[in-house]
């Protein structure tokens, strides 16, 4: 099993507000996702289970939505905001020193798999540009020394976690 | 928020979100007058002559919206409140949900009593976790204060309301593939008729409201129908948040009066151009709507006034463009959104936004050829209008406006394999 | 509940200029199609529900903003629409393009060539120039290796993403129609690919379907592709030759062989959906495997032989028996599959000609009694029930029958009700089923307590005075004459809790148009008359329609058979009708059944039997019994198209032409006639059943003296001509759950009968059918199979007091309790051997240590 009984639980206790079962489908992603990190095949199929939806169902859901990475990625995923209103705000340098920074490319995770750095769509965050999303958290109106600083709160806290 | 705030008077007190201090500042008054002095269709007479106008983009007058609920199908109500911001541009809504989030449940809850619906779902984007967390932290405050569920303010209505979170999908914002995802399916739009008033949610009447339409209710119902329209126009009543983005000194969220000239926003709230550069151009209504010009900056920002000057109000994001930005680069920033979100469902958008995406792109890689722009503006006349769903559109248009306004740099970049205006905004 | 019998409303609109006058609720494409315009499409299909999502069918309608879709725009009064205009030109073209941009344009090695709905649009739409100069998007999977990129997705489903349209056809099939869940659309955008759930593969019984009404090469099937074009095969209109339903197919064929089958769609029977019997079920016409030439059984060996030597030998021997020891020594079986007029011919041989009743075309169990002429049972039997009915049952219960094995065609049917129209169902089976996901109820009894369950009901109706039409002192008689003798009792033995009883009771009392239908289980039960007795009682007791309570029949033509009178006892309207057409006295002396004339020729009484197109020895349900009797027999005589259990026993045996090899008829469950035409003839060394039973007949000088067009119309004359008794709603019988043998070391109830994907005995030689199931199982329970420490492909060894068997274990999808499954479809493994009369089908199983 890959799914924790405490995840298990959020699944079935937001399934039950919903007139129907089909609709705990992106509840599960998401609190799989937060529990796992990624999703892949064998977390549909858990769901499957778990909320009673045949398996291709849960598949065909979660491969729509583009914000649950679908392989395994750094302990920290770094998503950068690319569309219009970052871009105007320096996005396109802010990727490159994200890149200078951690020494991968874009997609690529650091070899201590601390780090991965993607772009994505939108985000959001327009009049706090530019921004980027790591995990659950928005980071805004960043700067280089922002950055700097983010990623080394992070680096530490990752070590206090023994990682 | 520097300027002043009606709706959203408090919404920089940083304890807004907590049940107590929304009471303290009047909270959740609207709601036990709705229920102690309307009737439900009186509700809807008293939200059709305030005028309030859906604040998602289309700008649809929400008491009409409502009054198309059949009532007494046998089938239950329901309404799905429209939390998935995701118009590049846009981040009102996230405001509120972050930092109102009562003001949206009091909101909800006037609307499901009007409409006589006991069953509320906010779609929340999915990657909105904290406002997310905001709201769901709310939901709960109001159900432990007995405000919602069961017979709440002794009144026998009864409400139950769900956050919903999305996975990571523009096209859910549209309403049809909203409810298709909130069923659990792929967040594919889907054919009206049937409309989703009569045949939404579950094949169920469901009204689909915008956060920000529902949030401003309450100081409907505190205030009055002569003070609500006292702001705004006399088609665009109300106040309304603009996101403003891009090359001004202070971006942000402002709410104003409807009909205020955008200059205003520009220059007054926004501080101007970043630092002294020229302004360029203005997507004025989220990446959907087409530009304004320099020369267009005066308009007035309500929806008759917009669309009087060849674009949108949309949802009230101002993107300002300046000098040093190329617009093939711009477009393509944009184009490469609405391909990657489209849902695949009907051809011209799936087929069509990713060709766009594919000759915009060699433009502006310095690969474009001769005649790009004439394919791209005929392939832009095969996908308006030929879809399910507006993202087609919302797709050709800024392409269709782009080109009218900039052609000269679109083909500066086809012959010389170059930008005319090397874009290279710094990250400091 | 669709409204029939109410006037729909009517709706004038224009259409290019001509008026039209159609039903409301009709869409605008439907609209101009009666009026012969035809609209292009790619997603819509008359039997899906529209999504509007390829645009092909954009039409301009006046006071419309913008073009809408001809496939999902409800007809409206006065509506002008143009299906032409310069705009629409336009807009058609665009999606084309649009369509073509990462199309391979592999036309030449497509198999759709020909019959493409892409090459036909662009084709008409005459697009001859590209203004894609970018390298087409290829979608190459890690499986796939081919030049062309195909991923094989299921046993016969072949997907090559490059040519999808993303019409959703195929997932909406699935899903909507068949209710599986073994194909997907996933990713989004442009980058939408079809493919079954990752790790899995498509394989649902309906799945042949998603490759017909594909509109493009995007998905092919084994069995058709890289064969033949389509416009070179010819084509013969036909009709399924297996399962009762009578899917209505058009079989493919060229000089050399049969190619495949598509549906013939018959609104009243299948919708135009097909399973994949009906679909790759022809493929045994094919087999090289056939039998060519007559054999003759010489010192105990079966050698060659000529047809003159064969059939001189069987009318030398039948005359000689008929003779010496006369004609009540002589039988006939006749297999449930052969046409109409080959049944008809059968029985007037035996009847009219060899002067005896002893004949029968059923060879399931059949109860020596003599009970297979049970007034309940019968009269169930030929209710006349309509498929399409069920879109108008409110409440429907299935009992005894896995419907989706029994009756595919009944089964979607039953599926679109509930989908479409909430129709209500429960089902009650003695294993689970996969029609559990419609069911509001599934109920499974215990082992062979079909009666006691039929008992419970009857309690339940009278103890909650559901009953109409009859008194209390009424109700009490009938309830007096139960067995069980109370609800409480009944839910005991069944293993089902009373309040279900009472629940669905009180469903079908409520229901306006219910519907009890009841299938295989109950027709291969021992007690088969006490059950029909109960069913009768109910269907009485809650006024059901006479035709809606039914037991439906199981094979091809087991309803013509049985009309036309191949069977032991007749109506005497049927007997009436035959003297008339013979003009002589049908034989007077007793007939045999099956089981009765099985147990004659162990009594001696029976000397030599003819066996046309059936193989009891594998297929009747009591090895022992039916192999000893024909080891016994003095002459037998075997005609089919394969070697079989039966024909290795054979005196004589006779290469038998396959149902496409001829023209005929079927009468499907429903009473429908159907005619089916001759596709490709049989070798020179084969013949039809027609033609051999005339061989015989002229040989023993018996001519039957009736030419092809005469046997036609005689055999159809009679089944037209049939009159049915109706159900007597005063009467009531006894209802008397019978004892159930003794199996204290036998603890598990083995069932037989169908696989999914097999049918009788000649799917073996079906190469496609194979591919789904190609071997004999054992399905268990995943319950029973842990605690016995099974897993899937343990070997496993069923024994039973007459016999026993080693198999691989499939731990099953629906079963939860105690009771296994063996296919009696595989000629190589003798299910039957398990199962006698005495013995009840009780088995005890044993893992064997080596897998």
């Amino acid at each position: 099993m890959i799914l924790k009984e405490s995840t298990i639980k959020e699944i079935k206790t937001r399934m039950v507000r919903y007139p129907s079962r089909r609709s705990a489908i992106l509840p599960a992603l998401t609190a799989a996702y937060r529990q796992v990190g990624h999703l892949n095949n064998a977390v549909y199929k858990e769901i499957s289970r778990v909320i009673e939806i045949p398996y291709v169902e849960i598949a065909e859901a979660a491969t729509f939505y583009t914000m649950f990475p679908k392989h395994e990625v750094g302990k920290y995923l770094i998503q950068v905001c690319h569309n219009i209103s970052c871009s105007l705000r320096g996005a396109d340098n802010m990727l490159l020193y994200l890149q200078e920074k951690l020494g991968i490319k874009m997609g690529e995770t650091t070899p201590d798999n601390l780090f991965t750095l993607i772009s994505v769509e939108c985000l959001g965050g327009c009049s706090a540009a530019p921004m980027m999303q790591i995990n659950q958290d928005y980071y805004e109106d960043l700067t280089r020394e922002k950055i700097d600083n983010i990623l080394a709160d992070l680096r530490a806290k990752a070590d206090e976690e023994g990682k | 928020m520097a300027q002043e705030l009606v709706f959203f008077k408090y919404i920089d007190d940083p304890n807004q979100h907590k049940i107590d201090t929304y009471i303290e500042h009047g909270g959740y008054q609207a709601i036990q007058k709705v229920l102690k002095d309307f009737k439900p269709p009186d509700v809807i007479a008293k939200v059709k002559e305030s005028g309030v106008r859906g604040r998602g983009g289309a700008g649809f007058p929400a008491g009409l919206k409502w009054s198309f609920v059949p009532q007494n199908t046998g089938k239950p109500i329901y309404l799905a409140c429209n939390g998935d911001e995701s118009e590049p541009g846009t981040c009102k809504d996230r405001v509120i949900m972050e930092n109102d989030p009562h003001m949206l449940i009091e909101g909800i809850m006037i609307c499901c009593y009007a409409i006589n619906a006991h069953h509320a779902f906010i779609y929340i984007r999915g990657e909105f976790a904290f406002p997310a967390a905001r709201v769901e932290g709310a939901v709960n405050e109001a159900y432990a204060k007995g405000y919602l569920g069961k017979n709440i303010f002794n009144s026998g209505f009864d409400l139950d309301v769900v956050v919903h979170t999305g996975g990571g999908a523009y096209i859910c914002g549209e309403e049809t593939a909203l409810l298709s995802s909130l069923e659990g399916s792929r967040g594919n739009s889907r054919i009206r008729p049937p409309f989703p008033a009569v045949s939404g949610l579950y094949k169920c009447p469901t009204v689909i409201n915008n956060v920000e339409t529902l949030s401003s209710l309450p100081s409907i119902f505190n205030n009055g129908i002569e003070w609500y329209r006292s702001h705004g126009t006399e088609k665009s009543p109300g106040t309304k948040i603009f996101s403003l983005s891009g090359n001004v000194n202070k971006p942000g969220n402002y709410e104003v009066d409807l009909g205020t000239p955008l200059s205003y926003v520009i220059n007054e709230l926004g501080g101007g151009m970043q630092d002294g550069h020229k302004l360029k151009a203005i997507i004025p209504g989220g990446s959907s709507t087409p530009l304004l010009m320099p020369d267009q900056i005066d308009t007035p920002l309500d929806y008759e006034s917009m669309a009087a000057a060849g674009s949108m109000l949309g949802s009230g994001a101002i993107i300002v463009i300046d000098e040093r930005c190329c617009m093939v680069w711009a477009l393509m920033k944009l184009i490469n959104f609405y391909a990657h979100e489209s849902c695949g469902r009907c051809t011209p958008c799936r087929e069509g936004t990713a060709w766009l995406k594919q000759l915009i792109n060699r433009i502006e890689n310095g690969e474009g050829q001769q005649g790009d722009i004439e394919l791209i503006l005929d392939a832009c006349d095969n996908i308006i209008g030929r879809t399910i769903c507006p993202l087609g559109d919302a797709a050709v248009m800024p392409t269709r406006s782009f080109i009218k306004h900039f052609r000269d740099e679109f083909e500066y970049h086809i012959e010389h394999k170059t930008c005319k205006v090397k874009t290279d905004y710094p990250f400091v | 509940m669709s409204d029939n019998g109410k006037e729909k409303e009517q709706i004038t609109l224009t259409i290019d200029g001509q008026s039209v006058t159609v039903d409301k609720g009709t869409t605008v494409l439907e609209a101009a199609g009666q009026i012969g315009i035809h609209i292009p499409t790619f997603c819509w299909h008359p039997k899906l529900d529209s999504i509007g999502a390829c645009r092909m069918c954009l039409v301009a309608v006046e006071k419309f903003p913008k073009p809408a879709v001809a496939c999902a725009t409800e007809v409206m009064p006065d509506m002008i629409v143009k299906t032409n205009t310069d705009d629409i030109v336009k807009a058609r073209r665009g999606v084309l393009e649009f369509l073509l941009l990462n199309h391979p344009l592999d036309c030449p090695t497509c198999d759709k060539g020909g019959e493409c709905d892409l090459q036909d649009n662009v084709f008409h739409f005459g697009i001859d120039k590209s203004r894609q100069t970018f390298t087409r998007h290829r979608v190459i999977d890690e499986d796939t290796h081919t030049t062309f990129d195909d991923k094989r997705i299921g046993p016969e489903v072949i997907r090559n993403m490059n040519r999808c349209v993303t019409c959703y056809k195929c997932v909406r099939f699935n899903k909507e129609i068949a209710g599986e869940y073994d194909l997907g659309a996933y990713e989004r955008g442009n980058h939408t690919v079809i493919d079954a759930p990752p790790g899995e593969q498509i394989d649902n019984f309906y799945s042949g379907n998603v490759v017909e009404i594909c509109p493009v090469g995007a998905l092919t099937n084994t069995d058709w592709r890289y064969k033949v074009r389509n416009w070179v095969a010819k084509k013969a209109d036909s009709v399924c030759s297996h399962d009762a339903d009578g899917q209505n197919i058009t079989l493919w064929y060229d000089q050399r062989q049969l190619w495949r089958t598509t549906s013939r769609r018959n609104d009243a029977v299948d919708e135009g959906w097909l399973c994949n019997i009906a679909r790759y079920g022809y493929q045994y016409i094919n087999s090289p495997d056939r039998l060519k030439q007559p054999l003759i059984k010489k010192e105990g060996k079966q050698v060659p032989a000529s047809w003159d030597e064969a059939i001189d030998l069987i009318a030398r021997r039948f005359k000689e028996i008929k003779e010496k020891k006369g004609s009540v020594c002589l039988a006939g079986l006749l297999g449930g599959n052969q046409s109409v007029e080959t049944a008809y011919l059968f029985n007037k041989f035996f009847r009219n000609k060899l002067k005896t009743n002893n004949l029968d075309y059923r060879l399931e169990y059949i109860d020596l009694k003599g009970s297979d002429e049970n007034e309940s049972y019968n009269c169930l039997y030929r209710a006349q029930f309509k498929i399409a009915d069920l879109e108008k049952a409110d409440v429907v219960l299935v009992f005894a029958s896995n419907f989706i094995k029994d009756h595919p065609s009944v089964n979607l049917r039953l599926r679109k009700a509930y989908r479409k129209f909430g129709t209500q169902v429960y089902t009650v089976n003695p294993v689970e089923t996969k029609s559990a996901d419609i069911s509001i109820d599934e109920m499974v009894y215990a082992p062979d307590m079909e009666t006691a369950f039929v008992a419970g009901m009857i309690h339940a109706i009278i103890d909650n005075k559901l009953y109409k039409n009859i008194d209390a002192a009424k109700a009490s008689e009938i309830k007096s004459k139960l067995t069980p003798e109370s609800l409480a009792e009944a839910a005991r033995m069944c293993g089902i809790e009373e309040n279900r009883f009472v629940a669905l009771a009180k469903k079908l009392a409520e229901a306006k148009y219910p519907f009890i239908l009841a299938g295989d289980y109950l027709m291969a039960s021992t007690k088969r008359h006490r059950t029909a007795n109960g069913l009768y009682n109910i269907a009485n007791l809650l006024g059901i329609p006479d035709t809606n309570a039914a037991i439906l029949a199981s094979q091809a033509n087991s309803l013509g058979a049985d009309r036309v009178g191949v069977r032991p006892n007749l109506s005497p309207n049927l007997t009436k009708t035959l003297e008339e057409k013979w003009g002589e006295a049908v034989p007077e002396s007793a007939g045999s059944n099956t089981s009765q004339i099985f147990k004659n020729i162990l009594d001696e009484e029976i000397d030599a039997v003819f066996v046309l197109g059936a193989n009891p020895a594998m297929r009747y349900p009591d090895g022992p019994f039916v192999n000893s009797a024909l080891d016994k027999l003095d002459f037998l005589v075997v005609a089919d198209l394969f070697e079989t259990a039966t024909s290795l026993k054979a005196d004589v045996v006779l290469p038998l032409a396959g149902w496409s090899e001829q023209s005929g008829a079927f009468v499907n469950l429903e009473g429908r006639y159907q005619r089916f035409d001759k596709a490709l003839p049989s070798g020179p060394g084969i013949k039809t059943g027609i033609d051999i039973i005339n061989a015989i007949a002229d040989a023993m000088e018996l001519p039957l003296g009736l030419n092809t067009a005469e046997l036609t119309k005689e055999a159809k004359d009679i089944v037209d001509g049939f009159v049915r008794i109706p159900r007597d709603v005063n009467k009531f019988f006894e209802v008397r759950q019978a004892q159930i043998p003794e199996h204290q070391e036998y603890p598990y109830r083995l069932m037989i009968g169908n696989d999914l994907h097999h049918f009788g005995y000649v799917t073996e030689h079906c190469p496609s059918l194979m591919r789904f199931t190609p071997e004999p199982y054992l399905e268990i329970s995943p319950n029973l199979a842990e605690r016995l420490g099974i897993e899937n492909d343990t070997l496993v060894r069923v024994e039973s007091t007459t016999g026993k068997l080693v198999l691989k274990a499939k731990l099953s999808e629906h079963f939860e309790g105690e009771v296994l499954f063996i296919p009696n479809n595989f000629a190589a493994t003798e299910v039957n051997s398990l199962i006698s009369r005495e013995g009840g089908g009780w088995v005890k199983i044993e893992k064997l240590d080596d897998k």
